[in-house]
């Protein structure tokens, strides 16, 4: 708990040390900690790997999008609207994707996010088509509140979303509801023959992981005022899936932690050198073969090492 | 490798990274120099028309600077990657403008990376002019004082070819477009055209992006009856098209009119691009003194290429954007804002005045036939017609023409 | 254009297009199904192919070496690849090492392809005896893609009995089922593995040297058919040789009709196609329960 008393204060005084157009990055980086994070409830917790996540994102930063140019309501009730919406949607999707496992499950993902992306193109006088919506508001409120429109407030707002989401999450998988995923990523068929419906634990988890999903696509909608259908494509359910293992998968703060990673490498290299897409490859590779455990998994083993040398 | 060997290495590579953070804190220095960010797609999908923006931009500096610079400053280009994506765009704008001082943007290649950027250009006081973004809705819906296009848009392309076809006798014609924005763009002006001029547009398709198999689109333009048949395709999607299009011995049926005339695509395609027709954004074979300089300087810095659309689109705009910042005595945003309305400059495709009423560049419109050239080592399109810029040229904010 | 002539030209297109999915697809269901490795990368390796086809064709000036060079060169690379790095993270508790592994090589890959041969794009046309078009029922359909659905018949036998008939053939079977017993009876499985790897590259590159008239070598031409690939290889059944060529089938029937009949919908048919598969028989049409 002190761990994360220092992380919050830290995180606060980060508008104040470093220049606006680094907050732009960081903001970024955050919000694909949060949907990495996400993601980890399925992956690290209960061994679902999905190929399909763009599909919670884009549904929250259409959803949220959509809401806030049209109807104008004020963004945080915007986007826990669109947080509802992706909830609602991801029930018949946990449904049907549940009733396969392994690579089939993962394949289902990604059949629903890859419908999504069509639906968009389908339906472009409504969301854009290939264009996507632009110029989403800040609408201020509830009780006038606007301190999220300026740049350092909405980095607060994803911050405390990040840091609430987080809170929320630990208390979930340290429930026994989150005991009852430990049983069924070890052993599912011990876990069944102990009485307990895996499948609704299942579909729960998947709903609750898009549920945080949406929160982060809806978040980007306000952050970058634009959502585009890239947010639906494969892509970005593969760069989000990199960013868990690549952070150590099963340890909600791991995913953040590769999230940050991901962007920041991005960026850097970029500004550096016009080869960087074979850097960040190489370096992805290395990880693979160099820390399987991930960047968390990584850092734990040093701290035991140095805690073993002590 | 040992577990010790291991452990040092990852130490070192999470300095590294740690480390790599530390240049968001760095500041570039206060230069003398006009600096021009170019936030465009080096790597990605529009990799190749990235790099054309870049190496024009390149060859100006070089031109200008050896001239003593703009207003008796050198310029600067700063590159940054976007990859074609707006969010993107949106970020390395951005940064461009806040942490490297650039007040000035173009470059952009696609026309979604655009309009994302153009609610933004207030906040960061910065000047965006277009050199090759084509989507109508730019400088119309999406108007924002601080964005100027230079280039001619998609809706004029469709226009210069509906011009030219209305004296043709074909009757029966179809469109093909990219179901991107800037194809929907192009293919509703050319509907629009078709009709006034009294034309029969029998079917339009939309092929999904990155499309790869057009057989079914090809066999609907055969069953159509179509006479002519309107493409708005681009680079890939458009490579595809024609080589599958080519097979089926299509072109001897249907004349194809294409609104952009790329000559990466016809140097690659070769024989299979003799014969196409489109409207070209920029004619090569333009014979007037600047477009002479421009080709001269171009083909000595680059001794086996030609020039394409975007070279000759970028390299307008920079004159038109170096015209306004001269006038204006200023690099200031807004001050060459105001130089540049109603301003005219002649430059490689002819004169061009920068419309006030919504910064659209009024430019000449040029109907091309592909064929093989004497002066140039590829095919090329040679001009056909011309058409002055009032025709070309769509109603004041809008993509439509009333007459 | 009457209905007959119509169909019968639809038809052959949307054969030729499984032709080139079958390629894929079935390099990518074989790599799974002894592996249990999602290559991410056979989008990259496809356009590699192209990409090296392109080169020998320059060189040698015939399309022939094309197709001959550029799986042998893209096979040995795909071993390669295998014995260096991919080996490394067989049984892995953590899961998820195949997909960081081959998400980084398709990154790396695609970026030395663009080093090495540059962003504009390249033609490698067919050969002019393939160029022309026949006449079916009165209407042209190209000799090429006639070419491509024989190619693609006589590359699905000759899998067929290769996997059937030879020794080679019975040990990647074998090994697909139970690696540890095949161990035991003293064969090489990491030998085993590593040709299986090579192939289905070879078959990606070849299916990318086919492309190539009909698209020309582009950067990027691998990222969609990759999903194809996996939409195909799903809806067949992973690691079934026969699921992936009716799943090509399939998949470019539904593709090519969809576009002609329901083209705002068309990107979505495929993806409706593997939900009906995958919700009647959760393993895929001849796949095996997870």
């Amino acid at each position: 708990m002190i761990r994360f008393g220092i992380v919050a204060i830290v995180g606060a005084l980060v508008p104040f040390a470093v220049p606006q157009y680094a907050l732009t990055v960081i903001v970024a980086a955050l919000i694909f900690g949060l949907f990495a994070m996400s993601l980890d409830l399925m992956v690290g917790y209960c061994r679902l790997f999905s190929f399909g996540h763009a599909a919670a994102y884009g549904l929250g930063a259409y959803s949220a999008g959509l809401i806030l140019i049209h109807w104008k309501l004020p963004l945080l009730i915007g986007i826990a609207l669109a947080v509802g919406i992706t909830v609602l949607v991801a029930i018949p999707i946990a449904w049907i994707c549940t009733r396969s496992t392994g690579v089939s499950f993962a394949m289902l993902t990604l059949a629903f996010a890859q419908l999504g992306y069509a639906m968009l193109f389908r339906f472009r006088d409504f969301t854009g088509g290939s264009d996507g919506i632009a110029g989403i508001p800040r609408p201020p409120g509830p009780f006038g509140m606007d301190w999220f429109q300026a740049r350092n407030g909405y980095y607060f707002l994803v911050l405390g979303c990040l840091l609430g989401s987080y809170l929320l999450c630990r208390a979930i998988v340290r429930s026994p509801f989150g005991a009852v995923l430990a049983g069924i990523r070890e052993n599912e068929a011990k876990t069944v023959a102990l009485g307990y419906n895996t499948r609704a634990y299942k579909i729960t988890t998947v709903v609750l992981s898009y549920g945080f999903g949406g929160l982060a696509g809806a978040l980007y909608a306000g952050f970058a005022g634009y959502a585009s259908p890239e947010l639906f494509f494969w892509l970005t359910s593969g760069h989000v899936l990199v960013m868990v293992v690549v952070g150590g998968a099963g340890t909600l703060v791991g995913p953040i932690l590769g999230a940050v990673f991901f962007v920041f490498l991005e960026h850097q290299l970029s500004q550096v050198t016009d080869l960087w897409p074979l850097a960040f490859g190489a370096i992805f590779m290395a990880f693979v073969l160099l820390a399987p455990q991930g960047i968390w998994g990584f850092l734990a083993r040093v701290r035991k090492d140095s805690n073993a040398a002590a | 490798m040992s577990q010790d060997t291991r452990r040092k290495i990852l130490k070192a590579a999470v300095a590294a990274s740690a480390l790599s953070a530390v240049p968001f804190i760095s500041a570039r220095a206060q230069s003398k120099a006009i600096r021009i960010g170019i936030p465009t797609a080096i790597t990605g999908g529009y990799a190749l028309l990235g790099s054309q923006a870049q190496r024009t931009c390149r060859l100006v500096q070089k031109m200008v600077n050896a001239k003593g610079g703009v207003i008796g400053r050198p310029v600067e280009f700063l590159y940054q990657d976007t990859a074609g994506d707006p969010a993107a765009a949106v970020r390395k704008s951005q940064e461009l403008v806040e942490r490297d001082g650039c007040r000035i943007l173009t470059g952009v290649i696609v026309s979604s990376e655009a309009a994302a950027m153009l609610p933004k250009l207030e906040e960061w006081n910065a000047l965006f002019i277009s050199h090759g973004n084509g989507d109508g809705r730019l400088t119309a819906e999406l108007y924002v004082p601080r964005f100027f296009r230079a280039n001619t848009s998609a809706p004029m392309g469709a226009r210069a070819l509906a011009l030219y076809l209305r004296d043709t006798p074909q009757k029966k014609f179809m469109a093909i477009a990219s179901d991107a924005a800037w194809g929907r763009s192009s293919n509703k002006a050319f509907e629009e055209q078709i009709k006034k001029v009294g034309k029969d547009l029998v079917d339009q398709v939309f092929a999904p992006v990155a499309n790869k198999d057009y057989s079914p689109y090809i066999t609907k333009i055969m069953q159509s009856g179509a006479e002519g048949c309107y493409v708005a395709l681009q680079g890939d999607e458009a490579r595809a098209f024609y080589s599958q299009a080519q097979q089926y011995k299509l072109p001897q049926r249907v004349q194809f009119y294409t609104e952009i005339v790329a000559q990466a695509d016809i140097k690659v395609l070769g024989k299979d691009a003799i014969g196409l027709m489109g409207s070209s954004r920029y004619p090569i074979t333009y014979d007037i003194p600047e477009n002479k300089t421009f080709l001269e300087a171009f083909r000595k810095e680059h001794p086996n290429e030609l020039p394409d659309w975007t070279d000759g689109e970028m390299y307008q705009a920079l004159m038109v954007l170096f015209a306004g910042i001269e006038k204006a005595k200023s690099d200031e945003p807004m001050k060459i804002v105001a130089a540049m309305e109603d301003l005219e400059v002649t430059s490689v495709k002819g004169p061009i005045k920068m419309r006030k009423c919504d910064h659209q560049g009024e430019n000449q419109g040029f109907v091309v036939k592909v064929a093989q050239n004497k002066n140039f080592s590829e095919p090329v399109g040679e001009i056909v017609k011309i058409y002055p810029r009032e025709q070309i040229t769509p109603d004041c904010r809008k993509s439509s023409y009333s007459t | 254009m009457d209905f007959v002539s119509f169909a019968l030209t639809q038809c052959l297109s949307a054969l030729s297009q499984a032709a080139i999915l079958f390629f894929v697809a079935c390099g990518l269901t074989l790599i799974f199904g002894i592996m249990r490795v999602v290559n991410f990368a056979h989008g990259v390796i496809f356009m590699l192919g192209a990409y090296v086809g392109y080169t020998a064709a320059r060189i040698s000036g015939s399309f022939i070496a094309a197709l001959i060079v550029a799986p042998i060169v893209v096979g040995i690379a795909g071993i390669a690849f295998e014995r260096l790095l991919l080996r490394h993270i067989y049984g892995r508790r953590e899961g998820g090492s195949d997909l960081l592994l081959t998400f980084g090589l398709a990154v790396v890959l695609s970026e030395l392809i663009r080093l090495a041969w540059g962003a504009q794009p390249l033609s490698l046309p067919a050969p002019e005896p393939l160029l022309g078009a026949l006449f079916i029922l009165g209407q042209p359909f190209p000799v090429y893609r006639v070419f491509l659905i024989a190619l693609g018949v006589v590359a699905g036998i000759g899998v067929w009995q290769f996997l059937e008939r030879t020794r080679a053939g019975l040990l990647i079977r074998a090994v697909s089922q139970n690696p540890e017993m095949v161990h035991a009876l003293g064969v090489d499985v990491g030998l085993v593995r590593s040709g299986v790897f090579g192939l289905g590259c070879a078959m990606a590159a070849l299916g990318g040297v086919l492309a190539a008239p009909l698209l020309t070598a582009f950067l990027g031409m691998g990222t969609n058919i990759v999903i194809d690939a996996f939409v195909i290889v799903i809806i067949g059944g992973m690691g079934s040789f026969l699921g992936s060529v009716i799943g090509s089938v399939l998949v470019a029937f539904v593709q090519v009709i969809g576009t002609y009949y329901f083209a705002e919908l068309a990107l979505a048919f495929m993806y409706l196609l593997m939900l009906a598969v995958l919700i009647v028989r959760p393993g895929g049409l001849l796949g095996k329960e997870e």
